[in-house]
């Protein structure tokens, strides 16, 4: 490979902006709006301010430091857009398990977020280690494990020894669930 | 001299049988985890935080140590041996050791990490001994307003360095600064941003947000373009006489020291963590090796070299984490909130206050070195076992035990949902290319910046130029325009290079002066 060679990759243009060498006739409709719901925490945080009530007498009050931070997020925010409009795009995280080649899966994120809320909304009611397993065994599923079944008792067993080991062993309070209330009396 | 005596002290203590039960669990699960693909120093130190919770001061500490120094090297041992690309900030590693394992040479490639890391890892904690108690009770004299300086310098170097786009960074970490002022301000007893709700009175805890981000918006991220298919692993010839020849040893022992003597320096000061040692590593090597057509195909300098950098610098980054308190990385973030949930405090009064729990925690980071040591060579075995871990199953997991680290937090189940958003804020943000480590040390420097600021503001009657005029910050900004200017130099040399050197796997290189 030459330094002509270099040159001519649109990577090495920018010192503080990359720029991906791909799709970039189309308009980042994602990106757009990320960048804008950030600008908007920083308006909030702006705004914000003028609720926070100020001491009497206090010589650098408690809003001196957010409107530093709303400055930091509105400028650095506006910077990313003007970016955009000049065609700097992102360049998405590698990973060791991403296949870069495929789209998004957004039904497989929604399930996975419907199982966490599951897991937070279940716990309470039928124990630590039952619905954890739910989450494991759901999550596994989603992701492609073959056997639910298979999925589910692995599940279980690991939400268990974590449950007998931190709830019972060493004491953080996981709640135990009418399931398996009768090995919560061991310890 | 003083030190050596409380570092035998320390050592007395972090080798009574308990504690290096201790050490040695943490290296173990610290590599373990460490080794999972997809898995970084950041995201083990983070998931790991749990197991420490009921665990006393000194023995957490310890347990610490070794999680962290497990962690740093378990990244090395996946990108060799993982026939997938790797992070791109172990990218160097990743190739060289990579295409080593690929010509058999795999068991050699490990062994000149491990080594490696052992002999780095150590004279860098020799020269956090020796650094960090002078940097102490120099650091005892700063105001205020030299604090203030300081903690500039990490928020700028930290947004504008780690990642590729400076503006992406900034946005990062305004968001965690916004992160860091939820809640109820000490000073005044106000109330900011809460919104009226009751779980934010008390802030948003720093465990849910470097969790969140770390373990639950990666598993999003892996999740929504899942690799599926067979694992493809590079064997590795068994038994310890294939591990490393005359040769290798030949030709890693410099490029040992030299990459210690590169990584430890760029640890300690705030410009972008152990990435950026590990590429500088890399050049030198390259720029020094006599067998320069090798590198690109599976150049040992290539591993020896950066893995010892990379050691070397972790332990780097603990010296302004000890001795000022300032976190200069993620994971550096995340071990401050550890040590702050131990109550303890770090900066330079640590020393003063606490020497004997100081000095443990720095006996048990030799200690942990040749766990490493010991530990690592005889059980690739395993470590290979773990890289096969069907991925469901993997992401699975990571996502339950975030979970569970979530709600052991305070036991409450709103802390779970928080995770949840803070995770999908995460899978966003590496989506769209925003880094999300300066978000992390955002949220941890945010409420002391704050707290210095208008300490400072106070002595001086609110007059500005009473931060800058001291001696000390005046010449900490001067200090933050050469490390701007000059970081970003380096950054666009290490994405030229790595550009390059991705290119270079396909095509023979040519002459190396046309790389650099």
């Amino acid at each position: 490979m030459t330094s002509g060679a270099l040159g001519m990759e649109p990577e090495t243009v920018g010192a503080d902006e990359s720029r991906s060498p791909r799709t970039r006739d189309s308009v980042p409709v994602g990106e757009l709006l990320f960048a804008l719901f950030m600008l908007a925490l920083g308006l909030f945080a702006l705004i914000g301010v003028f609720g926070i009530r100020v001491p009497a007498g206090a010589q650098v009050g408690p809003t001196v430091f957010p409107i530093m931070v709303s400055v930091i997020l509105i400028g650095a925010s506006l910077a990313v857009l003007v970016g955009l409009f000049r065609g700097h795009r992102a360049a998405p995280e590698e990973g060791e398990d991403i296949d870069e080649n495929l789209s998004t899966d957004w039904w497989t994120l929604l399930k996975i977020v419907a199982l966490v809320v599951a897991h937070l909304l279940l716990l309470e009611y039928i124990g630590w280690a039952p619905a954890a397993a739910i989450l494991f065994g759901g999550v596994a599923w989603t992701l492609g494990a073959k056997r639910w079944w298979m999925a589910l008792s692995v599940g279980l067993v690991l939400a268990l020894a974590i449950q007998i080991v931190f709830g019972g062993l060493l004491g953080l309070s996981l709640p135990w669930g009418p399931l398996f209330g009768w090995l919560g009396g061991f310890f | 001299m003083d030190s050596w005596t409380l570092l035998l002290e320390g050592f007395a203590t972090a080798l009574q049988p308990q504690y290096l039960v201790f050490a040695f669990l943490g290296v173990l699960l610290g590599t373990a985890v460490g080794v999972l693909p997809g898995i970084g120093p950041a995201m083990t130190v983070a998931l790991l935080l749990p197991l420490t919770y009921t665990l006393e001061p000194a023995a957490a500490l310890i347990t610490f140590a070794g999680i962290y120094y497990g962690g740093m090297y378990g990244g090395s041992t996946t990108s060799i041996l993982l026939n997938t690309p790797g992070e791109s900030a172990s990218i160097v590693t990743a190739i060289e050791g990579n295409k080593m394992a690929k010509m058999g040479k795999g068991a050699a490639a490990l062994a000149t990490a491990a080594i490696g890391s052992f002999i780095a890892g150590t004279i860098a904690t020799v020269g956090l001994t020796l650094l960090a108690p002078v940097l102490a009770r120099f650091a005892v004299n700063l105001g205020p307003a030299d604090y203030v300086a300081l903690i500039v310098i990490a928020f700028i170097t930290v947004g504008a360095l780690l990642g590729s786009s400076v503006s992406r960074g900034m946005v990062s970490l305004g968001v965690g600064l916004f992160m860091g002022l939820v809640g109820t301000e000490i000073l005044s007893g106000q109330q900011r941003y809460t919104m009226g709700l009751l779980p934010l009175a008390d802030g948003i805890d720093v465990v849910l947000v470097a969790v969140g981000l770390f373990a639950v918006g990666e598993t999003l991220y892996v999740a929504a373009r899942l690799r599926h298919g067979p694992i493809k692993l590079i064997p590795v010839a068994r038994g310890w006489r294939s591990w490393m020849t005359r040769e290798d040893w030949r030709r890693s022992w410099k490029p040992w020291l030299r990459g210690s003597a590169i990584g430890f320096p760029i640890g300690t000061i705030p410009a972008g963590g152990a990435d950026v040692a590990t590429f500088l590593s890399y050049a030198a090597e390259r720029k020094l090796s006599k067998n320069k057509s090798e590198f690109g195909h599976g150049a040992i300098e290539g591993v020896a070299g950066p893995e010892a950098a990379n050691n070397a610098a972790a332990a780097g980054v603990l010296v302004p984490l000890l001795t000022l308190g300032l976190p200069t990385t993620a994971t550096a973030a995340i071990i401050i909130t550890a040590f702050q949930s131990y109550g303890i405090q770090p900066g330079p009064q640590l020393f003063t206050n606490q020497p004997a729990l100081v000095w443990a925690l720095v006996a048990s980071l030799y200690i942990g070195n040749v766990i490493l040591l010991v530990l690592n060579l005889p059980l690739v075995g395993m470590w290979v076992k773990l890289l096969q871990i069907p991925r469901p199953y993997l992401y699975a997991g990571i996502l339950m035990f975030a979970a569970f680290g979530a709600f052991a937090l305070n036991f409450a189940t709103i802390d779970i949902l928080i995770l949840l958003i803070i995770g999908v804020l995460g899978y966003f943000m590496r989506r769209y290319g925003y880094p999300v480590a300066p978000l992390v040390v955002g949220m941890i420097l945010g409420p002391m910046g704050e707290a210095q600021l208008r300490r400072a503001l106070q002595i001086s009657q609110g007059d500005l130029s009473a931060l800058v005029t001291s001696p000390f910050a005046a010449g900490a900004y001067g200090v933050l325009a050469l490390l701007i200017v000059g970081g970003l130099w380096l950054k666009r040399r290490q994405r030229r290079y790595e550009l390059a050197l991705t290119e270079s796997i396909a095509v023979p290189i040519k002459a190396d002066s046309e790389v650099v």
